[in-house]
């Protein structure tokens, strides 16, 4: 099996030293445990350190050289193609702008390829070309599917961690460089701001209640919490949102 | 004379001949390993001194041992070779010649039997069996019927088929000690002399602690150790020379803590792996606790860790590098090396770390420091204190190196009395704030030799901007990287420990301190500050100066036990019977003292996590801090 790991230029989420995507290192883990051979992907202006992923299972990648703020999209698109993989692993968000967050979508949709989000294992399928992933799903749920290969999984931050790096292999590991194809990015109208962690939203419990109840309202707040509409009209999906909004006194 | 003693010339000229051709085949195994700079003549002409006073300074420990030794060995190497001079022909005929190989042998027989009483009737576990348990009667069979023989000549035969009897016993017990050469006990013998004279780590013998790791050549073909062959030859005549003493496993707070390691049986299994298909079938000692299964198979060429191989690797996690194998190894052994580099392949090469272990390295790759926390909450413990940093000042007399203890609230504490009492002695300090990354200790003790580099000439290249008299550090981790190891990549510093600064505050009367009276405290010593670094005076001196009174645990100064929290022994996390705090613990509660007094972010870690009804641990920083102002406040008394 030929598998792609999109690698993103990602930075410590601490130090913002210029580092690996922690979760595109556990989709090389899942590629590697999959067996088969894997190919890492970057299209960007420099491979930096994520000539490390070599040190944590991937035995060789691929730099699509790109000019600062080309959009990596087509350059990926036409290296997948090319590459003819069985399967292209990303990771579900990396940390910093859109980075494999929305890119796997974009690419799946280009290459007309069934896109399988936030994956947490992965094992052969029932049948040759088949793939059984398991899938994350909110509150520790998981769901188990098997799909047609080729496909795009990304890979959930509960999947198995990384695997440790090793020095000497990061030093072995073979890179290959060749220009990307320049395009430019979609011109955005996003305002960028520095992240600032929000507090956590918490349910009130009733006024005067135990200890035990602010606990259980707490904590069921922290785990999901609301209420689930099955395909709601647009109408009433409005009403309820604002709803909510006015309990919890965003909107007066 | 009947002709009994000229046939034991022969038989022992023989049996030498036979030992020179065993030696020989077996130093031969040595020359798989890689080579390494040896000063061969210096090495030979300090021998005897390395053996007289170094060796007899470990063997000495135990009296029994260094008595029994010295007549076993002494008797049996005077008689064989006063024996073999007999051969020369004038000699062979004087009584008084024989008299003194008889005296010889009887000095020998009488070793020989101090080695069967310690052994028998139960033999005691740090001592092995198989081939050991046989050594009292090789020996006395050796020198005893070398001693019938020896008498006859001198009386003028009248021992008559004693002799021949005799001639026999000897030859037949020598056999079996020479047949002992290459894989038994007497493989220590000529080992350990060529240990000694190709030692390693030859500044040991020159009165230096020689405890710092030596880098290793990023660029090699292959990092670390896989198989015997990539150790260096000396290393590999290091194993041979254990004589199975068992001083190392007794003094081993993981073996203690029943985790699967065990420095005797490592050392052997490293020994056994030399032979072309080697197994360690042959080991017949305390195992490694809970030993993890391993197929027990070696060679030259072959890997030593792993499942399928002679060392599982949770035994190598589970050394927290204290040294104390090698503080108390009569064979000048260095476990601590050999585990490091063993750990440097599984680490570099394999990607093998345990899995708790993974994530402070990579943290240090991306963020300079284990936990992944910002540098410049390092100084967040100070909240409140004014913390000079260097960078606005260029220089300070002492620059305070923190360390990782600086983000735990704990030693927060600690950090913080000795901040104050910096501040009222009046010191010029500064810190390094947001440029101090770590010191890389925990990455070099978990084989990630790569990491420690990378962070050691980043700190380097920051020290160099700043002058500085002294680095002042609480952690004895920290200050063993500065002061030992930084110095080839180019960083030479005073590095000093704030046990002894405090003490020489004191000293100098710039810190009035009051007696703590009532208080009975006892001093843990840290591995990286007594062992590693010699220093096991000024804690001393310093609680003595604040009038506690100091009890001394069962175990102290440089052959004191390991709290568990060195050699990233606590994120390998190997599972074990016991923690090492507790067992260290009970030891500290045994002496009755309040307080534990300790001197290491590590120590304070680890000890403050034992539960239960326990002495309190204080850094003896605190202590001090205690002491300054109990002063203050009785002058402030006496004022009012
Ligand atoms: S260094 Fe300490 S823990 Fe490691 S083997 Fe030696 S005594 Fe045991
Ligand atoms: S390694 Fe040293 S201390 Fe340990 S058993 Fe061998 S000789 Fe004795």
């Amino acid at each position: 099996m030929r598998i792609a790991v999109l690698l993103s230029a990602g930075r410590h989420r601490v130090s913002a030293h210029p580092a690996p995507v922690p979760v595109e290192l556990q989709a090389i883990r899942l590629a590697a445990e999959l067996g088969g051979e894997a190919f890492g992907l970057h299209a960007g202006p420099a491979i930096g350190p994520l000539h490390d992923t070599l040190g944590h299972g991937l035995p060789r990648l691929t730099h699509l050289r790109l000019a600062e703020n080309d959009d990596p999209a087509p350059s990926l698109a036409d290296a997948l193609r090319e590459g003819a993989f069985d399967l292209v692993l990303a990771g579900r968000s990396g940390q910093g702008g859109e980075d494999a967050g929305l890119l796997p979508y974009a690419l799946a949709r280009t290459l007309g390829l069934p896109i399988v989000a936030d994956a947490v294992a992965l094992a052969e399928g029932p049948q040759p070309g088949t793939l059984r992933v398991e899938q994350a799903l909110p509150r520790g749920a998981r769901r188990r599917l098997v799909i047609r290969l080729p496909a795009l999984v990304t890979v959930h931050p509960a999947a198995p961690a990384p695997l440790p790096f090793a020095f000497a292999a990061a030093r072995r590991g073979d890179v290959e460089t060749r220009p990307g194809i320049a395009a430019a990015c979609a011109p955005s109208e996003m305002e960028e701001r520095p992240y600032r962690p929000r507090p956590k939203l918490i349910a009130k419990a009733a006024g005067g209640a135990s200890a035990a109840e602010r606990l259980k309202a707490a904590t069921e707040s922290a785990s999901g919490g609301g209420k689930l509409l099955v395909e709601p009209t647009p109408d009433n999906a409005a009403r309820a949102i604002l709803a909510h909004l006015r309990e919890i006194g965003v909107l007066a | 004379m009947t002709n009994a003693a000229p046939g034991l010339s022969l038989v022992i000229l023989a049996l030498a001949l036979m030992a020179a051709a065993m030696m020989v085949r077996r130093a031969r195994l040595w020359r798989i390993g890689r080579p390494a700079s040896v000063d061969w003549l210096a090495g030979l002409m300090a021998l005897p001194k390395r053996y007289l006073v170094d060796v007899h300074h470990v063997v000495g420990r135990d009296p029994y041992a260094a008595r029994m030794h010295a007549l076993a060995a002494g008797g049996l190497l005077g008689g064989s070779v006063l024996a073999l001079l007999a051969l020369v022909p004038p000699l062979g005929g004087l009584r008084l010649v024989w008299a003194i190989v008889a005296l010889a042998f009887a000095v020998a027989f009488i070793g020989g039997t101090m080695v069967g009483r310690r052994r028998l009737p139960v033999r005691p576990a740090r001592l092995s069996g198989g081939r050991f348990q046989r050594l009292p009667f090789l020996l006395a069979a050796y020198s005893g019927g070398a001693l019938l023989v020896a008498l006859d000549a001198t009386l003028g035969g009248i021992l008559g088929p004693l002799a021949w009897a005799g001639l026999a016993l000897a030859a037949a017990g020598g056999l079996g000690l020479v047949l002992q050469i290459d894989r038994g006990p007497m493989r220590h013998a000529f080992a350990g002399a060529a240990h000694l004279v190709a030692h390693p780590r030859p500044s040991r013998f020159e009165g230096q602690r020689a405890t710092a790791l030596l880098p290793l050549d990023l660029d090699s073909p292959r990092l670390g150790v896989a198989t015997p062959a990539d150790f260096a030859f000396n290393r590999l005549i290091g194993f041979d020379a254990c004589i199975q003493c068992g001083r190392c496993e007794v003094a081993c707070p993981a073996f203690a803590a029943g985790q699967p390691l065990n420095p005797k049986r490592l050392i052997q299994d490293l020994a056994a792996s030399l032979q072309p298909g080697a197994t360690n079938a042959a080991y017949a000692g305390s195992p490694y606790p809970h030993a993890r299964e391993v197929a027990g198979v070696g060679g030259p060429e072959r890997p030593i860790v792993g499942a399928g191989a002679m060392i599982h690797p949770d035994t190598l996690w589970s050394c927290t590098t204290c040294r104390a194998c090698v503080e108390e190894c009569p064979m000048m052994i260095e476990h601590v090396d050999a585990i490091v580099e063993l750990r440097r392949f599984q680490t570099l090469e394999l990607g093998a770390t345990p899995p708790k272990a993974a994530a402070p390295l990579v943290e240090m790759r991306y963020a300079d420091e284990p936990g992944g926390r910002p540098l410049k909450a390092r100084t967040d413990f100070a909240a409140g204190l004014t913390l000079p940093l260097i960078s606005a000042t260029g220089k300070a007399e002492v620059l305070l190196w923190l360390g990782e203890g600086a983000y735990e609230l704990r030693y927060g504490r600690t950090l913080r009395a000795l901040v104050t009492l910096l501040q009222k002695a009046g010191v010029d300090f500064a810190v390094l704030g947001e440029e101090e990354r770590d010191c890389g200790d925990l990455a070099r003790r978990l084989g990630d030799e790569a990491t420690f580099q990378r962070l050691t000439r980043e700190n380097v290249a920051t020290l160099a901007r700043y002058a500085f008299g002294r680095i002042l550090t609480a952690d004895p981790h920290a200050l063993h990287v500065l002061r030992n190891e930084y110095r080839p990549f180019g960083g030479d510093y005073e590095v000093v420990h704030h046990t002894a600064f405090l003490d020489e505050l004191v000293a100098a009367g710039r810190l009035p301190v009051a007696t703590l009276r009532d208080v009975s405290a006892t001093y843990h010593d840290p591995c990286y500050l007594g062992r590693y670094n010699g220093e096991t005076d000024a804690p001393r001196r310093l609680l003595d100066r604040l009038g506690l009174q100091r009890l001394e645990m069962e175990r102290s100064g440089k052959r004191s036990m390991c709290c568990g929290g060195g050699g990233g022994a606590p994120v390998s996390d190997i599972e074990g019977d016991h923690r090492i705090p507790d067992l260290r613990m009970n030891q500290a509660a045994a002496t009755g003292a309040a307080i534990v007094a300790v001197a290491c972010p590590q120590c304070s870690a680890m000890l403050e996590g034992v539960t239960g009804e326990r002495p309190a641990v204080h850094d003896i920083a605190e202590l001090v801090l205690m002491a300054v102002e109990t002063a203050a406040s009785r002058q402030a008394e006496a004022v009012a």
